[in-house]
């Protein structure tokens, strides 16, 4: 019964009196948690949705039957297969896209009896019911109307559409008009899906006599029974795997924001360690008095615990309303990303769960419980007479301070070895021991921080007195005996700095690098795709009717027919492009000199099995030039000699690039899925496009872009899907200035009596004010040197060992000095100008409160 | 010369001071001697120019403090005016030197021969580079003492010095207060509750109510 009084007395007051630092505090665990939450959530819904997406409508289906290239097959497969196994169902599918809302939709063409049937066998295990709310949809519709697609009632209720609505839509090459025959209810599909009858799919998208794929419910010995009667273009697999396959998509999107969020939630934690040491030096009398009457050292512990506590909740409680906020955006943003790089990936659920507030809620409550600890174990062991003895509580830090270095140093050399492990052996397919060993880098420069500042000190305080005098002396014995709470201002600046600095050059080396790239690879005047595919890659087919039409232009000299497949490599899906050599050679000098490409591409001309492969791969499974790699085709597996290796910005997932040829005598293959063009010297590129476009847009659904169109593009999907990384890093960013903020101001309120002592010396406020100042220009500038340094190594390891392991991009390292000078000035500004806002306020304080009154 | 002319001080409502007439001559030893709560630390505050009155004048060499401004004041303070608390008051952060040196810093000295003077004067050979938590109350007391003096100010001001210092203790640091003021020819004005310790003044006021008695 004493203990809440006690809380109440100690900790509600001290809430209530630091509102300021418990706000902040509470803000730094919300942005941290919510961020984290949000992530999570994002890459936990595109998880599930390439999960639904595999699974399809068939809940029961183990096994799939698809073209190892990625293409469409022929339907003529099918009856064999039936016979084998009943329990089989054909689709056709494809991305569409509406461009009303900007959004994707996954088409199912399906037999529906065969689908119905299908699906009460589902239901009988499930019992989900399936089955009955099939029988109720309005069947004739579906099958009559030109286009009649049953559709999910969440897609419908998100764009107010109702049975019997039409939507346009992209689906391959050409714009359609679908209409809803009917509402598929709430929860029976993923919230894209939309279902077509499969007669009415190939023939009003001309792709008669074709399927994606043939879902089966069969085991393991009927697979096997299966697979060795397919045709060798035809692969069969369970749908677990190539579940598992497709996270990998994902994974590195997913920790590499995690750990981004995680510097956040690392930001909150020195806030809130903050705010509780400071609670405890302002307390320390009262603690002292409380020892003294017989307080027990672990109820100490336990008041300033729930102190942290408290914040901490209410921050993670925040956090998930935040958290909430951030799932929308970073669905967004791993939809934009996936879609850009990999192929089109549609996720409607971006609402947290039950399960992820309380993990949201919990890892808010962790991390205050770890940043309260440590300062209520401080507390604890405060002396009853301690209090009287000015200084003493920084004081026995200081035998430390070597030690604590020394751990630092060693702890940062662990990060840098782990970074180097990562770098040599890359062990896990996402840069895990880099970012363990940047957080080691981070934890060993906060413990060498005091030390550093020690040292500055010693540097700074003679020449400083010469200039500033009094102010020196005082600022240096000011920093000096709180080197301690100085080092947590110090390493919020460090922090920050870091983050700026490692974020500014991995952008900068990453425009200059994806502009070398750009200058390669987009050289033709014109660039069409069909409007449904929205990634770099499309795998549909265009119309051979829009290349005759385009070859067909006087103006155009050549056109580069582009095919991309997936192909399996070494078990894992990678993109494959086919392309013409010859008229991409030819006219890349006209853009661009790049004689070593000119080589490569000579090369493949040869009509030697050759291929040049991505970066990605080349780390990956540890190729070199000159090796050789077998390439799976229907024909069996073909050794394809690398004879280029090269950065590939246009996707995550591998590039392999092939000269056309290949694509006829492997694949047997000959048609384009994007195109460029190149138009004659002196004809007008924007005439050229004006004219195709009047020509193909009536019947075709085309994108068509020119060449500086498409380099702005590019960018624009790179800066679009950084964005959520810079937010974040802002986010991070302005907390730590604000950390710097609350440490300057904490000083002051308990320097309250130091500034009485100064005024009755008669210290002017020019001089107290310059004093704050030179502290906050020394933390300002100690913390920039940490943080440059930190920013350095972070943004070595973010571009060689994070980017390399996780996107196989590899990066030219460049600083943009200038622009780091400039940032620097802005930082030190900021934080001079936090040390200026103490000083106002210390102005209010009355000295002689203070001195008179002990 | 310091002169005080009706001076009255309020706290909000709570009249403090109620008409304080005083004059002390230059290098006079005044104590000031009164109850808790009579108003001597705030007559102190007035003289030192911490605070100023709400009526009257405080006169130091013919000028009147009470209309200066604050920055007028300030410079006052550092100027002509030592302090010495019950409590000390040393800045915690800083080396014993740089405690004693801090007026003559504020005054942008950097003549720091007086300073290694009074470490000597002091007995605190040696304790230069401690800091104050490191010394005992006496010892403090002396870095205190050296502190006030170090600038070479006219008006020492003293608030019941020895309050925390046990007696022995104390008249040493009266003695040494009492010598260096003898040399320095200092107007000093000492607050203090102890008949002995007053005994060193040259001459005795007491305050009551907020007057001084006659
Ligand atoms: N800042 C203030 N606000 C309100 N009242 C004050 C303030 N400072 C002093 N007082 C009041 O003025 C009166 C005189 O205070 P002062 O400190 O001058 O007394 P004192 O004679 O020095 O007492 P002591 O011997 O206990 O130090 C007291 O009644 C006190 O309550
Ligand atoms: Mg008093």
């Amino acid at each position: 019964m004493t203990f809440p009084r006690l809380l109440k007395m100690l900790v509600i007051r001290n809430i209530r009196e630091d509102k300021f630092f418990a706000v902040l505090s509470v803000i730094g665990i919300a942005l941290g948690t919510g961020l984290f939450t949000g992530v999570k959530v994002a890459s936990d819904r595109a998880i599930s949705s390439f999960e639904s997406e595999i699974h399809g409508i068939s809940p029961v289906a183990t096994y799939e039957i698809y073209d190892s290239a990625g293409t469409d097959f022929d339907e003529r497969v099918y009856p064999t297969i039936r016979r084998i196994s009943p329990d089989s169902l054909p689709v056709i599918r494809t991305f569409g896209f509406l461009p009303a809302w900007k959004d994707a939709i996954d088409i199912h063409g399906i037999y529906s009896l065969k689908a119905a049937r299908f699906l009460r066998r589902g239901m009988t295990g499930a019992g989900t019911g399936r089955g009955a709310l099939f029988s109720a949809l309005d069947w004739e519709s579906f099958y009559r109307t030109e286009n009649g697609v049953f559709v999910p009632k969440e897609l419908c209720d998100r764009y107010l559409l109702k049975k019997g609505d039409t939507m346009e839509a992209f689906v391959y090459d050409r714009a359609v008009t679908l209409t809803i025959s009917d509402m598929l209810p709430a929860g029976t599909l993923p919230g894209t899906t939309v279902l077509m009858d499969i007669g009415n799919f190939q023939d009003a998208f001309r792709k008669t006599g074709l399927l994606t794929r043939i879902d089966l419910a069969v085991d393991e010995g009927t697979a096997g029974e299966i697979r060795a009667i397919l045709p060798p273009h035809l692969a069969i697999a369970k749908k677990e795997e190539l579940i598992e396959n497709r996270k990998g998509l994902v994974t590195s999107f997913r920790y590499n924001l995690q750990f981004v969020s995680l510097i956040a939630i690392l930001v909150g934690v020195f806030l809130l360690y903050n705010t509780v040491f400071m609670t405890v030096v302002k307390r320390r009398t009262e603690i002292g008095i409380l020892r003294a009457l017989g307080m027990e050292r672990k109820t100490v512990i336990f008041l300033f615990t729930a102190q942290g506590l408290l914040l901490g909740l209410v921050g993670s409680l925040i956090g998930i309303a935040f958290g909430q906020l951030a799932a929308y955006f970073s669905v967004i943003a791993v939809e934009k990303t996936v879609s850009t790089l990999y192929s089109t990936i549609a996720i409607s659920d971006y609402l947290l769960s039950g399960r992820d507030v309380l993990m949201s809620l919990a890892l808010g409550t962790c991390i205050s419980l770890i940043a309260s600890l440590v300062p209520a174990y401080e507390a604890s062991t405060i002396r009853p007479h301690e209090t009287s003895r000015e200084g003493s509580f920084e004081g026995r830090y200081r035998p430390y301070e070597r030690a604590l270095a020394c751990a630092g140093i060693a702890s940062i050399v662990i990060g840098i070895s782990l970074a180097y492990l990562d770098y040599r052996y890359a062990p896990f397919s996402f840069p895990l021991l880099a970012y363990i060993g940047i957080l080691f880098m981070i934890g060993g420069f906060t413990l060498v921080s005091p030390f550093t500042l020690v040292l500055m000190l010693k540097l700074l305080k003679r020449p400083a007195e010469r200039f500033f005098r009094s102010s020196a002396t005082l600022s240096a014995g000011d920093l000096r005996g709180n080197a301690y709470r100085f080092s947590v201002a110090l390493m919020s600046v460090a922090t920050s700095s870091a983050l700026i600095f490692s974020l500014l050059i991995v952008i900068f080396s990453l425009r200059g690098s994806l502009q070398s790239w750009i200058d390669r690879n987009i050289t033709a005047d014109i660039y069409i795709k069909p409007a449904s595919c929205k990634a770099n890659y499309c795998f549909a087919p265009m119309s051979e009717d829009i290349v005759r039409a385009v070859e067909s232009i006087p103006e155009v000299e050549a056109v580069d027919r582009f095919r991309g497949l997936h192909l399996d490599l070494f078990g894992k899906k990678v993109v494959a492009g086919f392309f013409d050599t010859g008229v991409k050679r030819t006219f890349l000098q006209r853009r661009h000199r790049d004689r070593e490409y000119e080589t490569v591409l000579r090369e493949m001309e040869n009509g030697e099995p050759v291929v040049g492969i991505s970066e990605f791969l080349a780390i990956r499974h540890g190729l070199k030039k000159n090796e050789t790699i077998e390439i799976q085709s229907p024909a069996g597996p073909v050794p394809f000699r690398i004879i280029d290796i090269s950065s590939s910005y246009s996707t995550t997932s591998g590039y392999l690039a092939f000269h056309r040829r290949w694509l006829k005598t492997l694949w047997g293959l000959d048609d384009t899925t994007q195109m460029s063009a190149y138009v004659k010297a002196g004809a007008d590129v924007g005439d050229v496009i004006a004219g195709l476009k009047a020509r193909l847009l009536p019947s075709y659904a085309l994108e068509i872009m020119n060449n500086r169109e498409l380099r702005g593009k590019i960018l624009d999907i790179f800066n679009k899907s950084f964005a959520i990384t810079y937010a974040i890093e802002l986010i991070s960013i302005a907390v730590s200035l604000t950390g710097v903020i609350s440490t300057l101001l904490s000083l002051v309120i308990e320097r309250k009596r130091e500034i009485g002592i100064l005024r009755y010396l008669g210290t002017d406020w020019g001089q107290i004010r310059r004093t704050f100042v030179l502290s906050a220009g020394c933390i300002g500038i100690t913390g920039i040197m940490l943080g440059t340094v930190l920013g350095l190594l972070m943004s070595l390891i973010l571009i060689h060992v994070v980017n390399t392991i996780s996107f196989g991009w590899e990066i030219q390292f460049r600083i943009p000095f200038l622009f780091l000078a400039v940032l620097s000035g802005l930082v030190f500004l900021t934080t001079v100008l936090a040390g200026s806002l103490p000083a106002t306020i210390a102005k209010k304080i009355d000295p002689k409160r203070f001195i008179s009154f002990e | 010369m310091i002169r005080l002319e009706r001076v009255e001080k309020y706290y909000g409502s709570h009249r403090v001071l109620r008409g304080i007439d005083l004059r002390i001559e230059r290098g006079e030893f005044l104590a000031i001697m009164g109850s808790s709560g009579s108003g001597k630390s705030t007559l102190l505050n007035l003289i030192g120019g911490m605070d100023r009155p709400e009526k009257g004048n405080v006169f130091v060499d013919g000028d009147n403090i009470a209309a200066y401004s604050d920055d007028q004041l300030t410079l006052y303070r550092r100027k002509r005016v030592g302090f010495i608390f019950q409590f000390f008051n040393l800045l915690p952060n800083i080396t014993v030197f740089e405690n004693i040196a801090l007026p003559l810093l504020l005054r942008d000295s950097t003549d720091t021969s007086r300073v290694k003077m009074f470490i000597e004067r002091m007995g605190l050979r040696g304790k230069d580079d401690a800091y104050p938590y490191q010394l005992s109350g006496g010892e403090q007391q002396r870095v205190a003492i050296a502190r006030a003096f170090v600038h070479d100010p006219d008006i020492i001001l003293a608030d019941e010095p020895t309050g925390s210092l046990d007696s022995e203790t104390g008249m040493m640091i009266m003695d040494t207060i009492r010598q260096v003021v003898r040399e320095t020819k200092k107007t000093v004005i000492l607050v203090t509750h102890e008949p002995y310790i007053a005994e060193y003044a040259e001459r005795i006021a007491r305050i009551k109510d907020g007057v001084i008695l006659p």
